[in-house]
């Protein structure tokens, strides 16, 4: 086992060799002789071939801008490839590079060419028009062609995906006029569709292998065929997975490097050691705790970004029980969300991985987002909370205290932990007198999901490139559908608020959308059922011998095409 | 009571053991007066270091460190003492009865014993914890549940030992019922070496919540030593003293705690006695 991940990791340095300097040094020096040889062979090269001139420098950059292998470091372990029944993170990470998409996305979610080189939406909404690329083929070979697309949307996104049901709940049928047209014929309009293309979210899969089987017990799902950057070669469980690069891949001259291989570690410590060591080159959402990547950032060979994550829209936040005392009253629920200091939780407990929250979409999706909505992010914070309390008529007691709670905290890690002590603290000076309790993840979703038996619970959501996928689950009154986890939990839902999100939801006119969505967030954040503290900002670590890393809103689980040595 | 005191200020180690000790039980006992409040309510800037505006800086939240070893020092002294008298109470009457009766009530008691004993004490005090949520009480009885195995079969020894001595047999010719022999013939004879094994155990069950605490099964609600420590592990390079100062507590009160379980194990030992 382990001279098989000796192999690989050394290919990658020896192949770096010939290009970067600041490397060498991140490298153990406990190599095998074996290494030392190769290594010196390759820099034997770059002697030779710097001797000879400009134009064969010119020609040894670019030829180090060639080559090398990235190593990709997955948290959680990777359980299957099948990026088409699973959206799990570390399923996307580990499938999502052998996809591609009709569409990708630039940073602020607009949409660009990919499969599709050209697309269009007619101005009722009803019909959207892709046209794709010429001579595009699978790993296997077989051309892609609009057949592929059909049977990807409607036999398999519709029926077996987490999300496709939903992205594509308007599609009635499609046309394949030709082998590079495709027709989408929707029922109403559905504005929100057109985010829901990128490799990640619609796999395209190949028809001709597919077809006829059982979607759900498929040898290509822990071997994927597709089109995409990189070709599955190999899958030792509990190693590596390899994916070498597909050289019919549509986008000439990529992708750059020949192998990435993926690994996973379950130690936290130990990942934050390899990447520190370079034995791997690159980990996001979650990878390494916040504050490991505080300390990684400022070491030469690694850079820490937080761009990439524009796609998801994480939120962390308070959810209130509206159902029951106290925070049936809005006043109450107000009083709490004007308590927070959502800089210094920021600061202090996510170490400055996020930004303020002000509602409930996203700073991210800029063309719905707005900020002209009550603001609790206020300095004299704890004195407006307090009035509202008095209002409320929870007024105190003999030893200050106005009302008993138990707050439930997130189980799914340390910051989380930190936080429920920060809210415990922060409302004792309210006079609310707070209980923590910790559970594990199934008896919390129990809690939280189904038994809706607690007050307040920190929580965090996804809330995905548009409101309609990621954002109504917690709000309509749709949502509030006991058992599903993730969905409406706070119970709380409004007549007014239900129909703004249905209008808006099959609104094509994006100005008219932004109106509707803009009174939404208003009478959310008035109604205050959710408490927004911060959108997460999830470090990406990556090794700065590579470049280009993150390209794409996707980040870690976009394509992953463009990277190549530095 | 004079002897006693004077076998065990023989042992050197058990006063420093026991003066220590004090210390820790003084400071658990004032920890209201010295740091009036909540340990967990933040007093300062984050990450201050020790030995400046605040005797033993502050924790990631800007907390007092010294006052979570106050008011730490109270729950884990808390803690060790209730799970001791609780695993010691049902210890004795276990083994006890399964001393003194034998036969068929020794085996079954003992079967059960067994059962307990084998599975490995710490998981087995994780498992309990998950289950019945992480609250004080659970851990108490968590911690209980795992440490009364050896003291029931050490009781049982003594208790076997004694069943067959003249002084009981006599008890028994007089028509004693057996519930008074048990209790006020052979466990006063048998009260040293389990006063010394519980003595122990007090420092067992503080090292035992502290790694439940490590592992984030502690009560979110009481300030612990092992708290402390399990939430600035991940500082340990940035700020060491998140983890230090909690550890050096933990191991100065275990250490303490064991010598002066030595100290009573001299002065109480019988055999020692007659020498």
């Amino acid at each position: 086992m382990s001279r098989t991940k000796n192999k690989l990791v050394s290919q990658s340095h020896t192949t770096t060799k010939a290009g970067t300097d600041s490397v060498l040094e991140s490298q153990p020096l406990h190599r095998s002789r074996r290494d030392f040889l190769k290594t010196t062979g390759a820099a034997g090269v770059t002697i030779l071939v710097a001797g000879s001139g400009l134009a064969a420098v010119r020609e040894a950059s670019a030829a180090a801008r060639k080559g090398g292998t990235l190593v990709h470091l997955i948290q959680p372990e990777v359980p299957t490839l099948a990026t088409y029944l699973s959206t799990s993170s570390p399923v996307s990470q580990g499938g999502t590079r052998a996809y591609s998409g009709l569409l990708e996305y630039d940073f602020d979610l607009n949409p660009q060419p990919s499969l599709a080189e050209s697309w269009s939406v007619s101005e009722d909404g009803l019909t959207a028009q892709f046209k794709l690329r010429k001579g595009i083929k699978f790993h296997d070979g077989h051309p892609l062609t609009s057949a592929d697309v059909k049977y990807t949307i409607m036999e398999v996104l519709k029926q077996v995906h987490p999300r496709g049901p939903n992205s594509f709940r308007e599609v009635q049928e499609i046309e394949t006029p030709d082998e590079q047209t495709v027709i989408l014929r929707l029922e109403h309009p559905a504005p929100y569709m057109m985010t829901a293309f990128s490799s990640y979210e619609s796999p395209i899969v190949p028809k001709h292998l597919f077809e006829g089987k059982d979607l759900r017990n498929l040898p290509y799902a822990n071997a994927p065929v597709g089109s995409g950057p990189y070709k599955f070669v190999e899958w030792k469980r509990g190693q590596y997975i390899r994916y070498d690069r597909f050289d019919d891949y549509y986008k000439a001259d990529m992708p750059a490097i020949d192998r990435l291989v993926q690994r996973s570690i379950a130690d936290s410590a130990t990942r934050t050691a390899v990447l520190e060591r370079g034995e791997v080159h690159l980990t996001g959402f979650g990878g390494v705790p916040y504050s490991d990547a505080v300390a990684l950032e400022k070491l030469p060979h690694l850079e820490v970004t937080t761009d990439g994550y524009e796609m998801f829209s994480t939120m962390v936040w308070l959810e209130f029980n509206t159902r029951k005392a106290p925070f049936d009253n809005q006043k109450v629920r107000q009083a709490v969300a004007y308590a927070m200091e959502r800089q210094w939780i920021i600061d202090n407990v996510w170490f400055r991985f996020g930004k303020v929250a002000t509602g409930p979409i996203n700073s991210n999706i800029k063309h719905l987002y707005t900020s002209e909505v009550r603001n609790y992010e206020v300095a004299d914070g704890l004195e407006k909370a307090n009035q509202l309390l008095d209002e409320a008529g929870y007024k105190r007691n003999a030893d200050g205290v106005r009302f008993e709670i138990t707050h439930d905290l997130t189980p799914y890690g340390e910051e989380w932990q930190r936080f429920g002590e920060y809210v415990k603290q922060r409302l004792d000076r309210l006079g609310i007198k707070v209980t923590l309790r910790y559970e594990d993840v199934a008896t919390w979703l129990r809690r939280i999901y189904t038994d809706y038996d607690f007050q307040v619970t920190s929580n965090w959501l996804h809330g995905f490139a548009d409101p309609v996928i990621g954002v109504h689950r917690a709000y309509h009154s749709r949502s509030i559908r006991q058992g599903t986890v993730f969905v409406n939990g706070s119970g709380w839902s409004s007549p007014e608020t239900d129909k703004l999100m249905d209008d808006a939801g099959v609104e094509p006119d994006p100005k008219r959308r932004a109106e509707l969505y803009k009174e939404f967030q208003q009478l959310v954040v008035e109604a205050s059922p959710i408490a927004w503290i911060h959108e997460i900002k999830f470090p990406t670590v990556y090794n700065n011998m590579f470049s280009d890393v993150i390209t794409s809103p996707l980040g870690i689980l976009g394509a992953l095409d463009r990277v190549h040595l530095s | 009571m004079k002897e006693f005191w004077k076998r065990f200020s023989r042992n050197k180690g058990a006063v420093i053991g026991l003066l220590v000790l004090s210390l820790v039980v003084i400071l658990a006992i004032t920890a209201g007066f010295i740091f009036p409040g909540d340990p967990f309510q933040s007093v300062g800037k984050p990450f201050e270091p020790p030995f400046g505006e605040f005797l033993f800086g502050t924790d990631t939240l800007g907390r007092d460190v010294a006052a979570g070893i106050v008011h730490g020092a109270r729950t884990s002294l808390l803690i060790g003492l209730i799970a001791t008298v609780l695993a010691v109470g049902v210890a004795t009457i276990i083994g006890g009865f399964a001393g003194y009766y034998g036969g068929w009530i020794d085996d079954i008691l003992m079967r059960i014993t067994e059962f307990f004993q084998t599975i490995p004490s710490f998981i087995f005090a994780l498992v309990l914890v998950a289950i019945l949520s992480a609250q004080i009480e659970n851990i108490v009885f968590a911690i209980a549940a795992v440490t009364w195995p050896p003291i029931t079969r050490l009781v049982r020894g003594e208790f076997m030992a004694m069943r067959n001595r003249e002084f009981v047999q006599a008890c028994v010719v007089l028509g004693m019922n057996d519930l008074l022999i048990i209790f006020r013939e052979i466990l006063p004879n048998t009260l040293s070496p389990i006063i010394v094994t519980g003595s122990l155990m007090v420092a067992t069950a503080i090292l035992i919540e502290s790694a439940l605490a490590f592992l984030g099964l502690g009560d979110p609600n009481v300030m612990s030593w092992g708290f402390m420590i399990g939430a600035g592990r991940t500082f340990l390079r940035t700020a060491w003293w998140l983890c230090a100062i909690p550890g050096i507590a933990i191991l100065l009160t275990v250490l303490a705690i064991n010598l002066v379980g030595e100290g009573l194990n001299d002065a109480l030992n019988p055999r020692l006695r007659n020498q």
